[in-house]
């Protein structure tokens, strides 16, 4: 399917949305590693910052970001912690790009793998392009043995019974063509963490195509995991409701 | 056809397989109907659960840790810091 025009005079356009809380520390620095990315590689960009109304001050950081890297910086704030999805729907009203990449503010998500995905899109033509943890040269940093065991555990459970056809279901590092992502906002309800999976398994069954680009995950170099039993439980249970009704 | 229906499908179907051998309803020679029909079912199920602990296991020996990419992270926080802060930008 032939991407959609951007309101950007025609000419291709990359809109990175990035939901924060709490991202004070890391925020800066993923503008200036997505700031190098898209100039290096002479690629029209912006990045849609959708706050969920953080106590640590990171808004105002943004909105020196806003100067400083103007005009690509737009900062979308809400009053409260509004969850994941709602934030990534709230970012595409703002955004101007036909193609949109989203990605964790946190460095686990590397910039730099931004053009490759690029690249294998055009390659493939494909709808989807996932950065993937476990296929390829992929791989994590900073993961103990029980992390590695309960994410791969995880993936393997989901990949049993969802069989979704994509190597890593959880990861959240995509670039959709815009006119993709705005057709499984609307056919998805899920919100929440597990809406990276719904995203991925809603596009398989609608037979989008997906492309994988093997990606290095740095686990948080600053800042807490936001992963606990309470997460896991939801997260069987996500995969459960995703199996029951895509 | 969602999931469940694909699963539930292909479930009902070797269930209704099954049950036509356990059955006897096709002749099979009286060791595979007396030894092998009946353990079937566990069988599957002890070597699914083998399968996925592979699967597992598998995943643990060959999990790639990156530790280079970490490296380079850190370069490129310090490079990003000085710039920033040029920039009028609040960093740590």
């Amino acid at each position: 399917m032939a991407p959609a025009k951007s309101s950007n005079g025609g000419k291709d356009m990359y809109s990175v949305i990035l939901p924060t809380f709490n991202e004070r520390q890391n925020l800066p620095i993923i503008t200036w590693l997505l700031n190098r990315t898209f100039s290096e590689q002479n690629l029209d960009w912006e990045l849609v910052i959708v706050d969920d109304g953080s106590p640590d001050g990171t808004q105002e950081v943004a909105a020196q970001l806003v100067k400083a890297y103007s005009p690509h910086i737009q900062l979308r704030p809400r009053t409260g912690k509004l969850g994941l999805g709602t934030a990534y729907v709230h970012g595409l009203k703002y955004a101007k790009g036909n193609y949109i990449v989203i990605m964790d503010a946190d460095f686990s998500h590397h910039p730099k793998f931004i053009p490759q995905m690029i690249q294998k899109m055009k390659e493939g033509d494909y709808d989807i392009v996932t950065g993937t943890r476990y296929a390829g040269d992929g791989g994590v940093y900073g993961w103990d043995l029980k992390r590695k065991l309960t994410s791969k555990g995880a993936n393997i459970f989901a990949d049993t019974v969802l069989r979704p056809g994509v190597s890593d279901l959880t990861g959240s590092f995509r670039l959709y063509k815009r006119a993709v992502l705005e057709k499984l906002f609307e056919s998805t309800d899920a919100r929440g963490f597990t809406m990276q999976m719904a995203l991925a398994v809603t596009a398989k069954a609608k037979g989008y195509s997906i492309g994988e680009v093997p990606i290095s995950f740095v686990d948080r170099v600053y800042g807490d995991s936001k992963l606990g039993g309470e997460e896991i439980v939801e997260y069987a249970k996500g995969v459960l409701q995703l199996w029951w009704s895509i | 056809m969602t999931r469940a229906q694909q699963t539930i499908s292909l479930a009902l179907l070797v269930t209704s397989l099954y049950l036509s051998l356990y059955l006897g309803l096709i002749p099979l020679p009286a060791v595979v109907q007396e030894d092998i029909i009946p353990v079937l079912p566990f069988w599957s199920l002890v070597t699914f659960g083998a399968w996925l602990l592979f699967r597992l296991g598998w995943g643990m020996l060959t999990f790639r840790d990156t530790p280079d990419a970490y490296a380079e992270l850190m370069d490129e926080i310090k490079l990003a810091k000085a710039d920033l802060r040029v920039k009028g930008v609040n960093v740590d």
